[in-house]
Parts: structure tokens; sequence; C-alpha cells
């Protein structure tokens, strides 16, 4: 530790602390532009001048000097301000001064600072730049007339996001940031730049004009794409999200956000929301009130619930709340006698409900984000963690590049990952994930490279007997990795002081199921990476709540139908009624054809959704719901993290939110006085579920709270499905994109504006051999049937791979894809 | 790695063969992205845009950043250069001695302006601040020639010297 003294102050900090550091611990603002505490300093505004007593008054700037002990600093003295003042002056001799129609007006670091140290006259003058302002992209708007040179885009592009669009180009005076050959930006959209901008040169499109900063009302809430859990803010006029505001003090991600976090909001706010519930009478879906439809619903429950619960049937999205999640399940298990619910846990979670609930004794990951960092190695299955967790894929790069952790890969292709220093990229055949763990796990026993715990562990003998059939050499030519290649990184992940492995799950990851989350717990099991920091298995949920849906078992748990079963169920006549919350299983689920027939055929089907989505409009009677923006409650997100989710908004139309619904119906059935509201609901999910003992709403606050883990480890041998070749086609996985997630996204203008439709991707090579370039369409054809697909042409994919992403309604992928980890097609012009 | 379509490329057909070379020499060396540069315009006579993309695939950077680099340093040229350099100095010297009429005579005859290049290739135009041989004012260069005590007259007897001159080196 060092001391020293600010503006009279003592203060006491560490010693690799800068001055601007030291005064922030103190409590002394030092006015800073360019300095962001998640990036390196830059020192580049000279905004945060101060002098320094021991350097004979000299003006150095805070935000780069390291303190010394005894160093006596003063923040505020007249040359000081008059410094500051002149860097003010400078700033605005080339900057445009439109506030008046400026987005950034309010939340204007230089207009801020300009209005605190009076700076009212300009002793100088000079043109201003003329610049050509990009409208190219529909996201982000760069206007480098009003920039003012801090870099602060071009450094978190490259430290955080590891994109690289920005840089500075040119020299002296006519240096700008400028992207690569002076185009049009074309990258991610994650938007960390326009967030991180001090002034209005870059802002968000879809908000320019939308409202003044100072008008907006915040609201702190959970972001309702992927399982990451981001904290974000809202920004609220007259009913209606117009934007997502940025605060570097929110969640682990330091405010942080993807595409969809940032640009994808505009669903809430939808002109497809539906509004109004829909009955369906002669064959076609009519408006109708809340009345008749509850009415209907709760008239076919009641004589479900008469027939013994047997032949009805619940399917709820993650994406709904803790509290609608466990009224729900209540619905269903007390209101009608029945097990039949799933959420799409044995096609996307199956890690989580059935692998770690075996192998670590709870449907939960055995780590928490926290670990990513905090490790020395990761082993990231599949480079989609990138695109399934974008802002996980940030705090890999993060670790990667700041921390030095290594960084190992196992996927069926390159990514964004491959790229970091040091990632080595394990490129095997599609499919082989769960051969390839095995063989790890053996080699580290054959190495005797194992922790002394794991012979105490249950099932340790069986594994051991059992991945004899999974020595290296055995496995090789079927993973297409030759063997010493695979020892080099069992040896690596054994070797590792602190492991840990990542595995993204969802829909678009058939082969991401149990086996592989077992295989990966023994893994860490054997050598004894669990339950340390920086050690586990971390499985990345899909969704918002993917894992409050574990969590609160919304899977069967006393030997009711899972999706699969009641999907067949409702073809051959033995489920009737079928309840779907918000999934939607046609666009979704594997095989459309069998799931479109199996949804034709149910008697009565019950679709609350925020849309009229492909599986509402088979419904007979669909109830308009709210978003997360409309209702409170709470999520639970990848690394077992509550936290609250808070209204912004009235709901839109006549919509009620699930737990409304919900909540109405369970009444209704079980006789028993409705919940009073989510606290009600939050309080009896902490009295019954062991993780959430003693939690309650307020104590989760605005930061919310870390479940706590208790692993009972098992070790499961578990066998890799062959995957049978077929010669002369290509396979085909499927997966995320990077701006989508789930279906929902669809309806969010900012990810539909950069990638609007479905699409192959595949190699240099295999498109020149089928003669195809990049937009064209081609057929793509599996036993299932055949689609027809525009080609993306990249550097990622090996040869006689093909990847396509799965959230599209029309031209779904789940026409071709039934449900196999790989899918063997035929592509042709 | 965006999903819109593309920005469609100016192609340019060229061999990356030596481009490819150049990386190979200096691949394991820290810092190797100013010599490799180097080295491609040595090649090329300028950085063509496909040996940008090139090299920021081999050597893992950003091709923003190559981009920021090959526009902060004026040794490096983005577009083709012609096979002679005429450099014309107008520093304090020369120009005193002239240098301005010797710059449009130059201007006028080649039909180009400064910094830009004749269409055929053939010359590159430039004016440059000083060759330090302020001696032999008014002074002008192609490529390693000196011109000492240019005139008007030598302008034309240069140019039509260099345009007997083959192409190849």
């Amino acid at each position: 530790m060092v001391n020293l003294t600010i503006d009279d102050k003592q203060v006491t900090v560490p010693k690799d602390a800068t001055i601007y550091d030291a005064a922030k611990a103190a409590g002394i603002r030092i006015p800073i532009l360019c300095h962001d505490k998640k990036l390196h300093p830059f020192g580049g505004c000279r905004m945060c001048l101060v002098e320094v007593e021991q350097m004979k008054g000299r003006q150095i700037p805070a935000c780069t000097t390291p303190v010394t002990e005894g160093m006596i600093v003063r923040t505020m003295t007249d040359e000081i301000i008059q410094a500051r003042k002149m860097v003010l002056e400078l700033l605005l001799l080339k900057h445009p001064i439109d506030c008046p129609v400026c987005d950034a007006a309010g939340d204007c670091d230089l207009q801020n600072l300009t209005y605190e140290y009076k700076v009212n006259g300009n002793r100088f003058q000079d043109e201003k730049f003329q610049h050509k302002i990009d409208y190219e992209n529909p996201l982000i708007e760069r206007d480098m007339n009003r920039c003012i040179h801090c870099g602060k885009c071009a450094r978190i592009c490259d430290e955080i996001v590891s994109f690289g669009a920005y840089t500075f180009i040119n020299r002296g005076i006519e240096a700008k940031i400028g992207t690569e050959f002076d185009g049009p930006l074309n990258c991610e959209f994650c938007g960390s730049c326009v967030s991180v901008c001090p002034v209005g040169a870059l802002i968000s499109r879809p908000f320019k004009f939308k409202a003044r900063w100072w008008a907006l009302n915040k609201v702190k809430s959970v972001c309702s794409y992927c399982g990451t859990g981001c904290q974000l803010t809202l920004g609220v006029k007259d009913d209606k999200v117009l934007t997502t505001i940025y605060d570097e003090n929110q969640g682990f991600h330091n405010g942080q956000l993807c595409t969809r976090g940032r640009f994808g909001y505009q669903f809430i706010n939808s002109d497809k929301r539906l509004t109004t519930p829909l009955v369906r009478k002669n064959g076609s879906l009519q408006p109708a009130t809340w009345d008749e439809a509850l009415g209907l619903v709760a008239a076919k429950l009641a004589e479900e619930k008469n027939a013994g619960g047997k032949t009805v049937a619940g399917l709820a999205t993650p994406r709904l709340t803790n509290e609608e999640l466990f009224l729900f399940k209540k619905l269903f298990r007390d209101g009608l006698g029945s097990d039949n619910v799933d959420h799409s846990a044995g096609y996307a979670h199956a890690a989580l409900t059935a692998g770690a609930a075996e192998s670590f004794g709870g449907t939960a990951s055995p780590a928490t984000v926290a670990d990513i960092q905090a490790s020395n190695l990761l082993l990231v299955v599949k480079t989609d963690a990138y695109e399934t967790h974008p802002v996980l894929g940030f705090e890999i790069n993060l670790g990667v590049k700041r921390k030095d952790i290594d960084l190992r890969v196992l996927s069926d292709k390159r990514g964004k990952l491959s790229k970091l220093p040091k990632a080595v990229t394990y490129v095997h055949k599609p499919g082989q994930e769960v051969a390839l763990v095995n063989a790890l796990a053996q080699v580290i026993l054959a190495e005797n490279l194992q922790d002394a715990t794991a012979s105490g562990i249950d099932g340790f003998d069986a594994l051991k007997q059992q991945l004899d059939a999974f020595a290296p050499e055995k496995v090789a030519a079927a993973c297409g990795l030759d063997a010493d290649t695979i020892k080099t990184l069992a040896r690596d992940y054994a070797k590792a002081a602190k492991a840990l492995i990542i595995l993204p799950l969802g829909l678009g990851y058939p082969g991401h199921g149990k086996a592989l989350a077992q295989a990966l717990a023994n893994l860490a099991l054997l050598t004894g990476k669990v339950g340390k920091e920086g050690c586990g298995v971390l499985y990345l949920g899909e969704k918002n709540n993917s894992q409050g849906a574990a969590d609160l078992g919304l899977f069967p748990t006393a030997g009711g139908a899972d999706a699969d079963a009641i999907l067949a169920g409702c073809q051959n006549g033995s489920i009737k009624t079928l309840i779907v919350a918000g999934e939607n299983p046609v666009v979704s689920y594997p095989d459309r054809k069998k799931i479109e027939a199996a949804l034709d055929k149910v008697e009565f089907l019950v679709v609350q959704d925020l849309f009229l989505t492909e599986t509402a409009a088979k419904a007979h009677v669909v109830l308009p719901v709210c978003s997360f923006a409309e209702k409170n409650g709470t999520y639970t997100s990848v690394g077992r993290a509550v936290q609250r989710v808070n209204q912004a908004i009235k709901p839109v139309g006549d919509a009620r939110s699930d737990f409304a619904i919900l909540n109405g119906l369970l009444a209704g059935l079980t006789g028993n006085a409705p919940y009073a509201d989510t606290t009600a609901v939050f309080a009896e999910i902490a009295a019954t579920v062991p993780a959430y003992a003693g939690l309650t709403m307020a104590g989760l606050g605005e930061t919310g709270a870390i479940l706590p883990a208790t692993i009972k480890p098992r070790f499961v041998a578990v066998e890799a499905a062959a995957i049978p070749a077929e010669s002369g086609k290509f396979a085909l996985v499927t997966g995320s994109a990077l701006y989508h997630c789930g279906t929902m996204s669809r309806f969010g203008e900012g990810p539909m504006y950069v990638c609007p439709e479905g699409y192959v991707e595949l190699c240099r090579d295999d498109a020149q051999a089928l003669n195809v370039k990049e937009g064209e369409a081609v057929v793509v054809k599996s036993a299932a049937g055949e689609l027809k697909l525009k080609v993306k042409v990249g550097a990622r994919m090996p040869q006689g791979v093909v990847f396509a992403p799965y959230h599209f309604g029309e031209a779904s992928v789940n026409s071709i894809a039934v449900g196999a980890p790989v899918t063997w097609v035929s592509i042709s012009k | 790695m965006s999903n819109a379509p593309a920005e469609e490329k100016p192609t340019e057909d060229i061999d990356l063969a030596p481009a490819n070379h150049v990386i190979d020499k200096y691949l394991t060396l820290p810092g190797n992205l100013m010599p490799v540069l180097q080295g491609i315009q040595e090649e090329y006579g300028y950085v063509p845009r496909p040996t940008i993309d090139l090299v920021a695939e081999r050597l893992n950077v950003y091709p923003s950043q190559i981009y920021g680099v090959l526009t902060f340093y004026a040794q490096f040229h983005l577009k083709p250069r012609g096979r002679f350099i005429i450099r014309v100095c107008v520093g304090t010297a020369c120009h005193v001695q002239g240098a301005p009429r010797i710059v449009e005579t130059f201007f006028d005859k080649l039909g180009i302006g400064h910094a830009e290049t004749t269409p055929d290739l053939r010359f590159t135009f430039e004016k440059v601040a000083c060759l330090g041989a302020c001696g032999m004012a008014p002074l002008a260069m192609v490529n390693d020639s000196t011109y000492g005590s240019m005139t008007v007259q030598k302008v034309g007897e240069i140019i039509a010297d260099y345009n007997q001159r083959p192409m190849k080196k």
C-alpha cells in the first residue's frame, strides 16, 4: 500500500493504483474524457491534469500516473482550472457544437464539462471538420465531426469486444477514428462503442430523435434474451421503451451488452404485439374478451382435472420469470394433478436437468461467471459460446488478453474465440464431442494425472473400465484429431492449476445434452477441478431463465411426459389439452413436420405469447401476455445468479402477464385465494426450493444474489453415440447466430436489420466446388426435407461441414434437421 | 463476423505469392507488422488491398489497425505508384531559385498534380520539403538520380529521357 495526500486528504491505496484511482477512492472527482474504468489508461484528453508538489508543480495526467509514497497532489488549483479550460476550448474549436440536435445532449461529457468549467467563449478560431457522416448501417451512426479523439471506441472494440472495427487513421490534424479503408462500419454491432462515446459522435440510430436524454425514465432490469443475465437500464418515455442506457456500474459485465441487449428491445413495443385475446371460431382466430377466452380455458382445465389430469400437458418457455414458472408447475401439479410439464429441457437443457443432476447432484452448474476470469485455463466446447452468450464471450476475451488465461477450444468449426492470442482450436469432426472428451479422460487416467480425490467418488471403477474403449488411438480417426494432439490437450487441462469448462446449450445444439454434460463433468471430477475458484463446469443455459426453469423443476419430475412425449401424445390422442406458454415449438423444436402434425391434431391448444407465432396460429385460444418490461419478478441466469426484473411500462394493449393468467387459473382450479403478488410467490419459492432458501425479493436488491451449489459428485460412464457418415454429403450442424437468441429476437428491429434471415455457411473451397457465391440461394436437402437458404462463405467452416442458425420461421432449419447432432445434407444450386 | 452482406471490395487481381513469401520471412519475429508491410511495398511498389487482408489473416492483426499504420506513415502507398518517382524540392533555397516554376512545368507536361501518378503508371510526381542539397538548388530527383540547377528546359529533357526507358526494372 502507498500513502499519499490529495487535496489535503490522506489516502492509502494499492501500489498499482494511479492518481485518478486514488482520488476516486478518496471521493475526489477528477474530470475525465478519455478514461474508462474498463479500459487501459490512455492519457489522451488531458482533462485529468493535476499538480504534484514533488514534480515542481508540473501538470501531469492523473489517469496514467502511478502513485508514489508521500506524493502531494492538488487537483483544483487555479492553474489546473485554466489548463482544463484550455483543453475544452481546443476541443470545442473543431467540435460542431450542434447540441440542440445531438442525441447525446444531456448525457454528453464534453457538454457537461464545458458547463462545469464555464467555457462560454473561445480564444481560438479554426474551421470545423467536414467529415462525411456514416449512415450506411441501420444501428450505429458515426459523425466524426463531433469526435474528440478519446479513442475509447477503438479501445473497447479491441480490448473487450476483440473485433477491432476502429482505429486512428491518418496523422496530425487529419487524424480521425476510422474503419478499415475508411469504409462504412461493418461489425458485430454490439454498440459498445456507442455506450462509451463521451460525445455524440457515435449514436444509436434506432433511438435517434426519439427523446431527450433527460426526459427518459430510467428503469433497471435484466435482459430477456440469453442466459447470461446482463443487467440493463431501460430508457422509458410515455409507456414506451425507447432505448437501453449504458451504466458502467451495472452487473459483472460493467454495463457491456451485445447487439440483442442493446438494439433488440424493440420487440417490447412492436406493432406485431398481440393486444387482445383470440378465440378460434369457424376455423379462424377472432378477437375475444378476456372473460370469454379465460372462461373457455378454465372450463377445459376443470374438465381435464376431473378426468384425472392424464390428458393435459404444458410447455413453458424458460423466458418466463421464476414466479411464473413456479405457478405454471403448480397449476399442473396441484391444480390439475399432472406431471406432463416441460420447458425445452429434453431438447435443449438436458445437460442441466439430467446431466448435472446426476453428475453433480443438482440441476445447476458448479461454477459461476466470476470463475471465468479467475481460471488459468478455459476449455470451451464449441466456439459458439461467443455466439450464444456474447457478453460471456467478452469475459473470455478479457481473461485471455488481460489475465493471460490459456484458451482451448474444442469445436467442429473455427470462430471468433479461435482468433484470440494463445487460443488453440481443436477442430474435430461434427458430433464427436463425447468421444473426444472421453478420450481426454482416458488419457488422464492412463497417465495417472487424476486428482487424489477422484478414486473416492462413486462410479470411479466403472468409469475407468468403460474408458478403455476411448483410448486416443482408438477414437482419433473418427474424431479427425490425431492421438498426440488429444493427449496434449488432456495434459494441459489436467496440469493447469485452475481450469474451467464452458459448454453452451440450446435448441440449436442437439448434441449438447446429457451425455456431453456428463462426459465433461467426469473430466472435471477426475482432475479435482470442481468446487474451487476458477474451476468447474459452466453450463450456459440458452434463455434468460433457463437456470430458473431447471431449479423450479419445469420438467417431468414424477414420471410425466416430457416435451417429446407430450408432442407424441398430441399426435396419438393421449394428450387432449395443451397449454403452451411462450414456447414456439413449430420453429424451434426439432422436426417441424412432426410438430405441426401434432399441434394440428391436439383437441384444445392454448398459447400464451407476445406475438402470433407459428405455434400460436394453430391455437384454439391465444392469450396476449406481457414482455419483461411490463412485469416484476426474478430471473436466474448462468452461474446461478438470481436478479430482479422491474416493471418499466404498463402492459401493451389488453395484454396480461403470464403471472396474472396462471394465478387466476390456479385459484379457479384449487379454490384457494390467488397470490397477492410476485413477492408472495417468491417467498413460497424461497420456502420450498432449497437453493432459494433465505432469499427475499427485497433482499435481492439491485445486484441480485448467487445461489449456493451443493455438489454431490458421481461418475457416470457415458457412451458416445455413433455418427454414421454419409459419403458425398455435407455435415450440417445447427446453432445460434450471433445476433439472435431463440425465436424472440426476430421481433427486435436491431437483430433483424443485421441478420434478417436464415443462411447456410460453408468454407471457400466448398463454395468454389459448388460454384456458389456469397448471397446466392442453394437448396439444402436432408432425408427429412429440403430448404432454400442463402449462402454465406467464410473461413470458419472446415471442408465438408456447413452451419445453419435455427431462429427463423420461414425456411426454418428444423424442417431438415430432426434432432440429431449432425444432419447429412446435399447442397445444390 | 457480421452477417451483413460483405461490402463489395474493388477486386485487384494480384499474385499473392510474393506477399506470402514476405510474411513467411517475418512470421515469428515480434513486432513484425512494419517489416512485413515494407517488404510488401518493396515487392509491389505499393500495398495492394488484398495483401492487407492477407496480412490481417496471417498475422492475426485487425485490418483496421493495419490501415491505421499504413495511413500514419508517409512511406506507405495504397495506390500503384509510377515506375519513375519525380521529386522536386520546394524548400527555402529551391523556392527562391524558382522551384515553383519547375513544379508548374512538370504539372503541365505530365498532366498530373502533386502525389499523382500518370495513367500509364510511368511517372509519379511529388513536391518535397527539402532534399538536403541546397547548394544544387533548384533540385529534382528521379528515383535515385539527382538533377541540380533545374531549368524549365531541363524538365522537358528529363521527361523525354525517362519516356525512352523501359518500364521493367
